[in-house]
């Protein structure tokens, strides 16, 4: 789509959804098709805790893991730890959402045991968009999306975006955090749906251009929210994670792990169709999902499907390469909570196979950790960051 | 009256220092955040009520309501919502220069402390006013307060939980200046909830809405 159309249409559809907006009466976004019940009248999106959870009280030893594998504290006192990119100088990127307002840059190596998180970017609402690529790191947040250069050089003072590649996003603040990977010399991003549930013009679509910001091109449409994509390196296909709509019921819908076939010509259903064959009981009306393109898989009612990463390395075993690893965060808009890591396998044929991998973050129906994201070690160990607990793990491979 | 009060507050910022600084000596090493944790562990514990009596109650009152104007009451507020605000404060966000004041040199285990003790202050009502509210002026506020969505969250009492304060009781003033505050966008919310809530609320509503909060009686 043309930049200047682009724009337009995102200004009128802003436009559009404050008028939707004021005639709901203060209804945020988010609370849109809640039941009038006291259950739901309580349940509210969930903000990270406000101080990391202390290294000596993190869930660490309580993660239960596949035989062979084992999980350790990599980093503690990551306040709202997010995204994790790393630098080709070995620097590990760390983003936040609400409550951080910071990107933290951490050493490869503990120094006396100890990885002090450096603060290189501060003060900036939704600091959630990372991206590390031939020395540069790219970061969007829910207005715009800018580029540093010569970042590992420059750590102690980041000065001012070396260049600013988009400033016409259309904030807000639902669904309207970042979530970037560079391929092909494209930058990819999402622009989600500004509400629980509405039509949501030219939101709701994960969106690719140039390094240098021109050039944007719709990838995938009907994307309600996702918040973690990654190319498979065999076959170069995106995959990314969709969260479901809220308040259809405790069990209904469930988010979704999906398949890009064709670029820019595929419709993932939302707002019409939800996990590929639940018609909305408002928006649904005289469509059929059998025209919507279908999840791969089903990764759980409200899941909050984070980060999405393919194994790339080579400690784990023969059955991992190529796997997808998925961040389950744990539903806010569910009674009951559930999380984790889990896996999946593409079947060729379309569709995946997912499991559970790494769990045991909840005590007592709590979050003890919510994982968001993960990055593939040099060494094949896996991280994953935890934005509840303020925490990194690392996960590596000694089994036979 | 405001001199007055600056004063106290700079006496109270600098005895905070005194007091907490004995309990974070040791923690100034560079390094590290376990030996942090150890050597916390290892030291007595601070006593965060008596730290509450000596920092907090001058201006909030012992019992965590003064009749200091402007201070909001604290008894009966969740400790969710109090942390979230001592750490608005200490990174700089919310804005009152006595309280930045304050809350800059905390820990993480003194806004926990300090949240912590707070949250188990039961609720103190407010004064008996000598004339009952206004029954116009307060059937006028419950309506708008459901109206606009008040009671969703605070509940039907206005009593607040977790990370929602309790606003039923809260001195007028203090809620009148809250809702300008989010309205205007002077004042940031832990999450963007207030922000959104009020975006669609007219101003005028907003006297209304902080007489009802105030005066609002426990069923």
């Amino acid at each position: 789509m043309h930049q200047s159309r682009l724009l337009s249409v995102i200004a009128a559809v802003a436009l559009a959804a404050t008028t939707a907006a004021s005639a709901q009466e203060a209804e945020p976004g988010w609370a849109k098709g809640r039941p009038k019940t006291d259950t739901a009248m309580k349940m509210a999106p969930v903000p990270a805790f406000p101080i990391p959870t202390p290294v000596n009280e993190l869930p660490t030893r309580k993660l239960k893991l596949p035989p062979g594998f084992k999980v350790e504290t990599w980093a503690s006192g990551v306040l709202d730890a997010r995204e994790l990119r790393q630098g080709a100088k070995g620097n590990i990127f760390v983003s936040t959402l609400f409550v951080g307002n910071k990107v933290y840059a951490l050493p490869e190596k503990a120094v006396d045991g100890k990885r002090e998180p450096k603060v290189i970017i501060d003060k900036t609402e939704q600091a959630a968009g990372i991206e590390f690529y031939k020395g540069s790191l790219y970061f969007a947040t829910h207005k715009r999306i800018v580029r540093y250069d010569n970042v590992e050089d420059k750590l102690d003072n980041l000065g001012e975006p070396t260049k600013v590649l988009k400033d016409d996003l259309p904030g807000g603040s639902d669904h309207s955090w970042k979530y970037l990977r560079v391929h092909n010399d494209k930058l990819y991003f999402n622009i989600g749906a500004p509400c629980n549930i509405c039509d949501p013009g030219d939101y709701a679509k994960i969106y690719s251009m140039k390094l240098d910001g021109s050039g944007v091109e719709t990838v995938a449409s009907g994307v309600r929210n996702t918040v973690g994509f990654d190319f498979d390196p065999k076959s170069g296909d995106l995959w990314f994670t969709n969260n479901g709509r809220d308040w259809l019921s405790e069990e209904l819908p469930n988010d979704t792990l999906n398949h890009v076939t064709q670029p820019g010509k595929q419709h993932f259903g939302y707002p019409y169709c939800h996990q590929g064959n639940l018609p909305d009981p408002e928006f649904g009306w005289g469509k059929s999902c059998d025209d919507y393109a279908k999840p791969a898989a089903l990764l759980g009612p409200h899941a909050g499907s984070l980060g999405l990463k393919f194994y790339t390395g080579k400690m784990f075993p023969a059955k991992y390469q190529g796997a997808m690893f998925i961040a389950i965060h744990g539903p806010w808009n569910r009674t009951k909570k559930y999380n984790g890591v889990y896996v999946a396998w593409p079947d060729g044929k379309g569709g995946a196979k997912v499991e559970p991998f790494m769990t045991g973050f909840i005590e007592n129906n709590n979050y003890l950790g919510r994982p968001v994201d993960f990055l593939v070690m040099k060494d094949g160990s896996l991280l994953v960051s935890d934005d509840h607990a303020g925490a990194i793990y690392r996960i590596s491979y000694a089994g036979k | 009256m405001a001199w007055r009060r600056n004063a106290v507050v700079a006496a109270l910022v600098s005895l905070v220092l005194a007091a907490a600084s004995p309990a974070h000596a040791q923690v100034k090493k560079p390094a590290a955040r376990a030996g942090a944790a150890s050597a916390a562990a290892a030291a007595p514990a601070v006593d965060y009520g008596e730290q509450f009596r000596t920092v907090c109650a001058a201006c909030h009152g012992p019992n965590g309501r003064s009749d200091m104007p402007g201070v909001p009451v604290l008894a009966g507020q969740p400790s969710l919502y109090v942390i979230t605000q001592l750490f608005l404060f200490r990174e700089g966000r919310r804005h009152n220069d006595a309280m930045i004041a304050l809350a800059k040199p905390m820990k993480d285990a003194d806004l926990r402390g300090f949240s912590d003790y707070i949250g188990t202050l039961p609720p103190v009502p407010a004064p008996t006013p000598a004339a009952p509210p206004d029954a116009a002026r307060m059937s006028k506020g419950q309506a708008l307060a459901q109206q606009h969505k008040c009671l969703f969250c605070h509940g039907s009492d206005l009593a607040g939980g977790q990370q929602v304060p309790r606003i039923g009781g809260q001195k007028e003033d203090y809620v009148r200046a809250t809702l300008q505050g989010f309205k205007s966008g002077e004042r940031p919310g832990y999450t963007r909830a207030m922000t959104e809530a009020l975006s669609q609320v007219p101003v005028e509503d907003l006297d209304v809405l902080a007489y009802f909060a105030a005066n609002i009686r426990a069923p």
